[in-house]
């Protein structure tokens, strides 16, 4: 009952019932329209919504009626005559009954600067009306979830800040998810609840647009990224016979299109992640490859590198371009698998440096490594899913690799080293203690997700549970369920008085803080039947959430090793496993230490290396990339460049200036990676502001062979030695 | 003085015996230090070296300076000794 009371009429000194049938309330029903006053329907909702027996319902609405009845009150909504019959349940100790008959919401004042300032929770999405609509479903949801989908024990976890559940806005989906090109290439589209069907595609441009539209589809119920396998090799059979600027006219639609369609949730880009190989994966050799109009072409896909290879080069030749203003793209991302197999395929040595070009230029390539003959597909930004052999079965049908994990949270690891005091046995017991939280939050997040699937096609999650090859498209059975972290070296630093990066006790300390949370995943894995895996959180905004929720409440010990400026509000605890932001080292090195605890993070970890202004030579980021993965176990890099673009002329310069180098205007805006994207300056929260100040940018690494100083125009280096 | 690391598992088919090289330098007045990934200390120190494979041997120079490392296979303790002897940590 959703009401709005016009004026009220003095009531007649008169009986209970006829007060009740004098007063002229009018009330506005949920279809608005004007109803007559009816204390039923108090009585109504109660036994719905309530375990509140008929007696105690009608005697809550009389009571809320004689008190609506003798105030002076004009105008009578209906959220107050919620809170009157909340307030009446509160009185009689109902307590389980008043939340059930909560309100979820916001403040009229709330809503009203939420429209007219824009939210700086995910540095993704604009401000506008798709943006406010976003924000005031996800509050709703926010609070849905925290009262009934999890236990009022781990709700009271996240609220406090022991553990984050990322995306509650979005609890009735899943995290994110990886997909492969040949489910629409053999099935068409054919989505539950559109208007038309289309058959599988007969030509590139057409499984582009299927492509595009399958993945707002997708976007729309997934809270996370939306990753794509193999991308260059799938489409490769519907590029036989076209010409090379026909090719590189579909790599320009294909960036172009995932970077500008604003369809997303809150209007936001489709958070789209490409993978790409310039070898033909081992798994795909042998399988039969599908092309125009989803039949088999009779070729398997071994027989397509040099197509795949040529779209590859193609997608990279308009990331270097950039937009229609030179600027990079943020989306879609490009990441690069580099295996053992790639320095063994003809003209991986191009390849490679035309990739770092772009890395150089742009920033955009994404290099992941893929060690050890080991399959792995990586679905979003750094999650990625060690291939078993029953996917390797799966890979023979390459539409079944559907992957997806269900949810993250998070552990404060800084809050762990408050509450230890200094004793190694009460830190590892209270990771204990947080990881189980994380691990119910997951049992409770996973039951509901199984009841909105439970409805089939005519449920809430009917793209999720539709089922075109046999089994539905969310495959359960595969889902993983991620343990996060946020700020390893405080915790680090708390307990052993230095950060990772200071001394190598303490980095081993760190291994050993990992490898406990590693082992008790493997166990709890077991235990349930379940995928639990670590994963490094990216943490936008739950690395500035925990770090003011714990200047909140752990000050005397917080203020010493919280990051950025306490003064400015600028806080941050450093992400997941990281070193210091601003510790001054040789980049390999950072890279070949931050790799040490990669291969305990089952579902994928990252390494930044920011290079500010510089654009570091081809050549010299190519060898990086190259010792990276002979001599360290890291899982992935990615280089970051910075840029300042003008919102007046429109042009865009390398490096954060106050004012665009070209017209002088100050109406700028940098550009740089915040977390797995890139995206503008402007939009960051405070605590990401905090750490671009933090940032090292390399410079001591960053030189003309045999000088340390560069003058304009010379060929920097990056320093790999 | 170096220490020679041996990283192992259960149900690993070469970790007894790379056990058994172990028990033998031991004899021999060495400093062996086993480490079972499945507890927090071993999986941290062989995180440490990049052990990906079990057993993994590593000699180290006292410092946590890897001088010579066996991943997968198994050494002979003649073959450890000669690294150590090289390196001045132990004469026969």
């Amino acid at each position: 009952m959703d009401s709005t009371m016009g004026k009220m009429e003095e009531p007649e000194p008169s009986t209970r019932e006829n007060e009740t049938t004098d007063m002229a309330l009018f009330v506005r029903t949920s279809d608005e329209q004007f109803a007559g006053w009816d204390r039923q329907r108090i009585v109504d909702a109660l036994i719905r919504e309530t375990d509140v027996d008929v007696i105690a319902a009608q005697e809550i609405s009389q009571e809320v009626e004689e008190l609506i009845a003798s105030s002076k009150i004009s105008m009578v909504t209906a959220p107050l005559i919620r809170e009157l019959v909340d307030a009446k349940l509160i009185e009689r100790g109902l307590e389980q009954a008043r939340k059930k008959h909560t309100r979820l919401g916001m403040p009229l004042y709330d809503v009203d600067q939420l429209i007219l300032h824009p939210n700086k929770e995910n540095a993704n999405v604009p401000h506008g009306p798709e943006a406010t609509n976003l924000t005031l479903a996800e509050r709703i949801k926010k609070e849905y979830a925290l009262l009934t989908v999890f236990s009022e024990e781990i709700a009271d976890a996240h609220m406090r800040g022991d553990i984050h559940l990322h995306d509650l806005g979005f609890i009735d989906r899943p995290y994110c998810s990886g997909q492969s090109l040949e489910y629409i290439k053999r099935f068409g589209l054919s989505l539950p609840n559109s208007i038309a069907m289309a058959k599988p595609a007969k030509h590139a441009e057409v499984l582009l647009a299927h492509m595009v539209k399958f993945a707002a589809a997708l976007q729309s119920h997934f809270a996370g990224a939306i990753g794509w396998d193999a991308v260059n090799l799938f489409f490769a059979p519907y590029l036989v016979a076209m010409k090379d600027e026909d090719v590189k006219q579909l790599a320009q639609m294909m960036i172009f299109e995932f970077s500008q369609q604003a369809v997303a949730r809150g209007g936001q880009a489709i958070f789209t992640d490409l993978n790409l190989y310039w070898e033909v994966p081992r798994h795909f050799e042998d399988v039969q490859a599908i092309g125009p109009k989803g039949e088999y072409t009779g070729k398997t896909y071994s027989q397509y590198e040099h197509e795949a290879q040529r779209f590859a080069w193609f997608l990279f030749e308009v990331f270097k371009e950039g937009d229609g203003s030179g600027r990079p793209f943020f989306f879609p991302k490009p990441l690069v698998h580099i295996t053992e197999k790639f320095f063994m395929t003809a003209g991986h040595r191009e390849f490679l440096h035309h990739i770092c070009n772009v890395a150089t230029e742009k920033g955009n390539t994404y290099f992941v490594f893929d060690r050890g003959e080991t399959a792995k597909i990586s679905e979003c930004c750094r999650l990625s899913f060690k291939l078993e052999a029953s996917d390797l079965e799966d890979a023979k049908q390459p539409w079944k690799m559907r992957y997806c994990a269900l949810q993250n949270a998070t552990l404060n690891l800084p809050r762990i080293g408050y509450l230890s005091g200094g004793d190694d046995r009460i830190l590892f017991e209270k990771v204990e203690g947080f990881m189980d939280m994380a691990v119910r939050a997951h049992l409770e997040k996973k039951a509901f997700i199984e009841k909105l699937l439970s409805y089939g096609e005519s449920g809430p999650l009917a793209l999720l549970a539709m089922e075109r090859d046999g089994s539905p498209y969310l495959r359960m059975h595969r889902a993983s369920y991620l343990i996060g972290m946020v700020g390893l070296n405080e915790l680090v630093q708390i307990h052993t008085g230095r950060q990772m990066s200071e001394s190598k006790e303490s980095f081993k300390f760190g291994l050993k803080v990992i490898a406990h949370m590693k082992l008790l995943a493997d166990q709890l894995a077991r235990e349930y039947g379940m995928h639990f895996v670590l994963e490094q959180t990216p943490a936008e905004s739950t690395a500035y959430r925990f770090a003011k929720l714990d200047l909140q409440n752990h000050w005397e010990k917080a203020h010493r090793v919280v990051k950025g400026d306490i003064a400015r509000g600028e806080v941050y605890y450093t992400n997941s496993t990281y070193l210091n932001n601003g510790a001054v080292m040789n980049p390999i090195e950072r890279v070949r230490q931050e790799g040490l605890f990669h291969p305990l993070i089952e579902a994928g970890a990252l390494t930044h290396i920011w290079l500010g202004e510089a654009k570091p030579s081809s050549e010299s980021l190519a060898n990086f990339v190259i010792k990276t993965f002979a001599h360290t176990q890291n899982d992935q890099i990615a280089f970051s460049p910075e840029f300042t673009t003008c919102n007046r002329c429109h042009r865009t310069s390398r490096g954060l200036a106050e004012a665009c180098r070209y017209c002088g205007s100050g109406d700028v805006d940098g550009i740089t990676r915040i977390t797995g994207y890139f995206t503008r300056i402007s939009s960051w929260n405070k605590g990401k502001i905090g750490e671009l100040h933090d940032r090292y940018r390399n410079q001591a690494f960053l030189r003309v062979e045999g000088r340390n100083e560069s003058r304009e125009g010379d060929m920097i280096e990056l320093i790999s030695v | 003085m170096g220490a020679i690391k041996i990283f192992m598992k259960r149900q690993c088919p070469k970790c007894p015996a790379a056990k058994d090289v172990g028990e033998q330098l031991k004899t021999r007045g060495m400093r062996v230090i086993d480490y079972d990934l499945e507890t927090i200390e071993g999986l941290a120190e062989a995180a440490f070296y990049g052990v990906m494979a079990t057993p993994t041997i590593i000699v180290e120079d006292g410092e946590d300076n890897e001088l010579a490392a066996w991943r997968g296979i198994v050494p002979t303790p003649q073959e450890i000794e000669g690294v150590l002897q090289a390196n001045g940590f132990f004469s026969s």
